[in-house]
């Protein structure tokens, strides 16, 4: 590239016609195969692949369908009954009395309100840790696609094994380490171990190679552009997607997250969803302790609810991310 | 290369500084007691009668230099399990903690609990129930104070008996026993369960230490295991043996599982032999037989007999890490020996204290949380009943020092027995020989028998 | 098992980047220049891995060299628990254990994900969207919960299959110890098909339609655009779903385990999977420094099988 001849304006003016013509083009290619598929639903005359809707294929996955719901319609019939409609009654029938809003009103009020105390805990190891997991994976991602720097090949090996080891083997050499420092029994323990996302520095690492173009980055440097202001000014905006893409499987396995919080955390006042309500599952099995089934349907029904909206709200995303990742030269 | 020398160098370097301070972690014996009148306590246990709060709040009132924190742990398990971790660890360690009965000796003998006698709890022995009292020693040394109780009673589903044409009243003996269960079989219902799970080790334990059986012996470093040989297993073996052959037990179906629950409530089960706590636990769990089942005395292995046994039961513990075990120790005292103890028996945690075992207020019928029992239980007297099985005598027994272990074999090992793959004398053989190559593993001479 | 699968998708990090030549090519290009600059980026991530990881798993390996007891204290006993481990039945049929639960559950899990992903792709489905939210949804259900619900639906007493058994008076009970392992691989087909057909859906999204019209200009039919175009598109995303497929089923834990109190019998030990073992034997049998031996061996059993099934896909992928 003739680059050092050129001054820095028309090298700038050049970059951004280069990056206009980019996203432009990009645009023409979404809006093409958008129409392209709408056409081809509608008409059923572009899409070789036969357009015409099949009804039999559409049963079959509706059986298929019914096999990943059915579980759902047991939660939500049993979220309506109460404890003793729940060990007397079947369990995919209704109970004698319809108790659901009576079973929201005491998951939220009993033992003083603590759900709510851990729903708002969950939702700030969301927001730290999923969020923090998502910004060390794209840097990470980003470091890997586009800098050649030692001990880069190193990480992949290293990465895999540390994973390959049995997560449940680890958990006390972890929390020693925790009390070492201090940060058992804290958000801290949490949030950190919540931090590391390996498939999404994976994920963040496929879509940097495929959708930062080399050329681009080239041309901020020259113009003299530190790696940061390059980083957050031309890459950022053109990761969108996969970001969201990262973000969402952080925020399922943040959400989930069961073991290690079990062994790190003490303190009920500190619980994540998950933790509470599996403490209140014991509590049937405890000796001299009262069964609260009910709450615990209830309380997971609710559970689920926040993370099926982010499913819907972010599914349109979705594809583009997970695609970079899967996409074969 | 160069970097993978330099990472074999780094990590190198990590492990001997882990391996330091992971090794820095021991306790010293130097004196913790603190100031008895002022400190910050950690309490770890768990809450069955939502009532923990309210009874601190009244200790707090009543020692204005102490705050305790309460951390509900969630169960047993986890409790121990998490204590385990934090001693490992050397801090986090809870000032007070509640353990199951069986697991205090554990935790004793790897030296993580206070010897209680340094504050004069050994004179507290004649206050207490002898069974739970008893469970809580290591080297005639109390490490723990019972906070709840579980004699081995036998609760019975008064309808299903009737139906069966059986007294439940007049069962005095296991061979009484047997032949209800018989009548019983026959009308569909099982007299009860019995599957051999972990779950199922407590009522064992209880069961055979009615019996006089002693499956193992702990004296210091050395324990024997006779688990097959000794007389009161023979009994044992022979009489469950009998029970699993003929079918008259329902082997399918563990304890604490929602199909228990679902039996107990539907009548299929129609008697268990379980600890003094179960009340609040029946009435949760099987609402549908409200006013059916009575509660007796457990049956003897001779006629005439009055032995106990106890099933669960918990204490609590001041640990060695606290830097405050004096307030600790109050603290202690004043949830099983003080004004906490007859809160926790008002709320529905069966005492341990003999003094509220035989106080009036206790088998009063007329007290809120009496009457809703005793109607569950068609009005009889259940305190009543329960009282007199607290203050029974009952033979001296203890629990190997890695009970936990004990516990999780017992399901491995035991349940082949009810699964008929082979006999209970076989499937407990093989369970005395995990436990002792285990024995052996942690550093004890093992003798089997 | 969710955060673990999460983790073992990861797995791929080492695979895919080296079979896309074009941008190794392009990296060499910068090499000379990158130098260290990477690390202003990479030292967050590493930083914490190091930490969360590393350091643990350090310490796993170090504490594998001693044994603790209760009586006598800790000693250096150097291989005594890798050979202890060598020849522990207990540990060795749980490793078959999950080596034949990968090999059955794995498959017939990612053909369903790659058979809902094609049907989902074809266009000829009325309602997709609806199709693709509910395959899905499951993933979002703690393994706490969904293994409650399959506890239900498998009791032979009071769940569907009783029902199933009371109106057709049949006597099926797959809680039974030889179908047991089915049992359990059915709730992970449910919690992770979904998560594997969206892999896979991505992928064939990605497929420029244009293909489709040469293709179908060439006079090709249906099945041979699926044969010759799309399968191979999914090659790629194979590689990706088998590595992390069997990182996750041989950590094995949450459903055998919170099955154990719903099965009778000894139908699931406590070691019942490798995970299983590792657990009971820290936590209940006071052996951590064996359950760390475990561990480092189950992961380097782990990685074997993963970095021979990521040669073999490589070498299809070179075909």
């Amino acid at each position: 590239m003739s680059a050092a001849t050129m001054t820095p304006a028309e090298l700038k003016a050049q970059e951004k016609a280069a990056k206009k013509a980019e996203k432009e083009r990009q645009k023409r290619v979404a809006r093409d195969e958008a129409a392209e598929r709408k056409r081809a639903a509608k008409t059923g005359f572009s899409n070789p692949a036969n357009p015409t809707r099949s009804i039999g294929l559409t049963i079959v996955c509706a059986i298929f369908a019914v096999y990943c719901l059915f579980p759902f319609v047991y939660l939500v019939i049993n979220a309506t009954k109460t404890q003793a409609d729940f060990t007397s009654t079947f369990g995919l029938g209704f109970g004698h009395t319809f108790a659901l809003w009576d079973n929201i009103v005491t998951v939220f009020t009993y033992q003083d309100g603590i759900f709510g105390r851990w729903f708002v805990n969950t939702i700030l190891y969301v927001v730290v840790g999923a969020g923090g997991a998502t910004l060390l994976a794209i840097m990470g991602g980003y470091a890997l696609a586009k800098f050649r720097f030692p001990g880069r090949n190193l990480c992949f090996a290293i990465i895999i094994g540390a994973i390959s080891v049995p997560g449940i083997a680890l958990a006390v050499p972890q929390f020693l380490l925790f009390a070492k420092v201090g940060l058992t029994n804290t958000p801290w323990s949490m949030i950190i171990p919540s931090l590391v996302s390996t498939f999404g520095l994976y994920l963040m690492w496929i879509f940097s190679d495929q959708a930062v173009p080399d050329e681009l980055l080239e041309a901020a440097r020259v113009d003299g552009a530190g790696e940061f202001r390059t980083f957050f000014q031309i890459s950022l905006p053109l990761l969108a997607p996969g970001i969201v893409t990262t973000a969402l499987f952080a925020i399922v396995a943040t959400w989930n997250n069961y073991f290690l919080p079990l062994i790190m955390l003490k303190d009920a006042d500190w619980y994540p969803l998950t933790i509470g309500l599996n403490q209140w599952k014991d509590q049937a099995s405890t000796a001299g302790g009262q069964a609260i089934q009910n709450l615990v349907i209830t309380g997971s029904l609710i559970t689920i609810i926040p993370l099926v909206i982010a499913f819907l709200c972010l599914q349109k995303y979705w594809q583009s991310g997970l695609a970079a990742g899967a996409v074969k030269e | 290369m160069r970097n993978i020398k330099k990472v074999i160098a780094a990590t190198a370097a990590v492990a001997t500084l882990v391996g330091l301070a992971a090794c820095g972690g021991g306790s010293d014996n130097s004196s913790n007691q603190g100031d008895a009148d002022n400190a910050e306590l950690v309490f770890w246990g768990w809450d069955s009668g939502n009532s923990m709060k309210d009874i601190i709040k009244g200790f707090e009132k009543a020692n204005p230099g102490i705050t305790v924190k309460f951390n509900n742990t969630g169960t047993a398990e986890k409790t121990s399990t998490a204590l385990s971790n934090a001693i490992a660890a050397g801090n986090g360690a809870p000032d007070v903690v509640m353990l199951e009965d069986p697991t205090v000796t554990q935790f004793a003998v790897t030296d993580g609990l206070v010897d209680l006698s340094e504050f004069g709890a050994d004179k507290l022995a004649d206050d207490f129930a002898a069974g739970p009292w008893n469970k809580l020693q290591y080297n005639n040394k109390p490490y723990a104070l019972p906070i709840d109780s579980g004699p081995e009673m036998f609760f019975y589903n008064k309808a299903v008996f009737d139906k069966a044409g059986v007294d439940g009243e007049s069962i005095k003996t296991w061979d009484d026993y047997y032949e209800a269960a018989k009548k019983i079989r026959a009308t569909g219902s099982y007299i009860t369960n019995l599957a051999g799970t972990s779950n199922d080790y407590q009522p064992f334990t209880a069961q055979v230490w009615q019996a006089g059986a002693q499956p193992w012996k702990v004296d210091g470093e050395n324990i024997t295991i006779n688990m097959t040989k000794d007389a009161g297993m023979k009994k044992y073996i022979q009489f469950v043996q009998k029970l699993i052959d003929e079918d008259l037990v329902d082997t399918k179906t563990p304890n604490w599982s929602d199909d228990w629950n679902r039996e107990l409530n539907d009548g299929t089960i129609a008697s268990l032999t379980i600890g003094a706590w179960m009340p609040v636990n029946l009435m949760s769990g099987a609402p549908d037989q409200a006013g059916n089942w009575r509660v007796a005395q457990l049956p003897q292995w001779e006629e005439g007999q009055e032995v106990s046994a106890e099933d669960g039961g918990s204490a609590l513990s001041v640990v060695k890490l606290s830097k405050n075990q004096a307030a600790a120790y109050k603290f202690v005292e004043y949830m099983t020996h003080g004004d906490g103890a007859q809160e926790m028996a008002d709320t529905g945690t069966f005492p341990s204290l003999k003094k509220i075992l035989q106080s009036d207020s206790f088998t009063d019928p007329t007290t809120e949380g009496n009457k809703k029992t005793n109607d569950y239980f068609g009005g009889q007297n259940v305190n009543e009943v329960l009282s007199e099985a607290a203050q029974r005598p009952t033979e001296k027994f203890q629990y190997l020092p890695y009970n936990p272990f004990a516990q999780s074999a017992y399901g491995d090992e035991v349940s082949k027995a009810y699964t008929k793959e082979i006999t209970l004398e076989q499937a407990l053989k093989n369970y005395g020989d995990k436990l002792a190559k285990q024995g052996e593993d942690q550093g004890y001479t093992v003798t089997v028998k | 098992m969710s955060e673990q699968t999460l983790g073992a998708a990861s797995a791929q990090t080492g695979l895919l980047p080296e079979m896309t030549s074009r941008h190794t090519a392009q990296a060499r290009i910068n090499k000379h220049k990158a130098d260290w600059r990477g690390w202003k980026f990479m030292w967050p991530f590493a930083l914490v891995f190091v930490f969360v990881f590393i350091i643990p798993i350090v310490y796993a390996i170090f504490i594998s060299f001693f044994k603790k007891q209760m009586i006598g204290g800790t000693k250096f006993v150097g291989f005594e628990n890798y050979s202890r481990l060598f020849v522990d039945q207990q540990f060795w049929s749980s490793v078959w254990r999950v080596a034949l639960f990968t090999i059955v559950q794995v498959p017939i899990m990612l053909f369903l994900a790659a058979a809902m992903a094609l049907a989902l792709d074809s266009m000829k489905l009325h309602g997709t969207k609806f199709f693709r939210i509910s395959t899905f949804l499951p993933y979002a259900v703690p393994a706490v919960v969904s293994t409650m619900i399959w506890g239900f639906v498998y009791g032979a007493k009071y769940g569907l299959v009783g029902s199933f058994n009371d109106f057709f008076g049949t006597n099926l009970d797959v809680l039974a110890p030889d179908v047991l392992l089915a049992a359990i691989g059915n709730i992970n087909t449910w919690e992770f098909t979904g998560y594997n057909m969206l892999i896979f859906y991505s992928s064939l999204s990605t497929i420029p339609h244009s293909l489709y019209e040469a293709a179908s200009i060439d006079g090709a039919s249906e099945w041979q655009i699926v044969k010759r175009i799309k399968l191979p598109e999914l090659r790629g995303s194979l590689a990706i779903t088998v590595i992390f497929s069997i990182i996750g089923s041989f950590q094995l834990f949450n459903e055998p385990s919170i099955l154990q109190n719903m099965v009778p019998g000894n139908a699931i030990t406590t070691y019942y999977t490798p995970n299983m073992y590792a657990y009971n034997l820290s936590f209940s049998g006071n052996q951590s420094n064996y359950a760390a031996a475990l561990a480092i061996t189950m992961a380097v059993i782990t990685m074997a099988i993963a970095y021979a099934v990521q040669l073999r896909s490589m070498k299809e992928q070179m075909k």
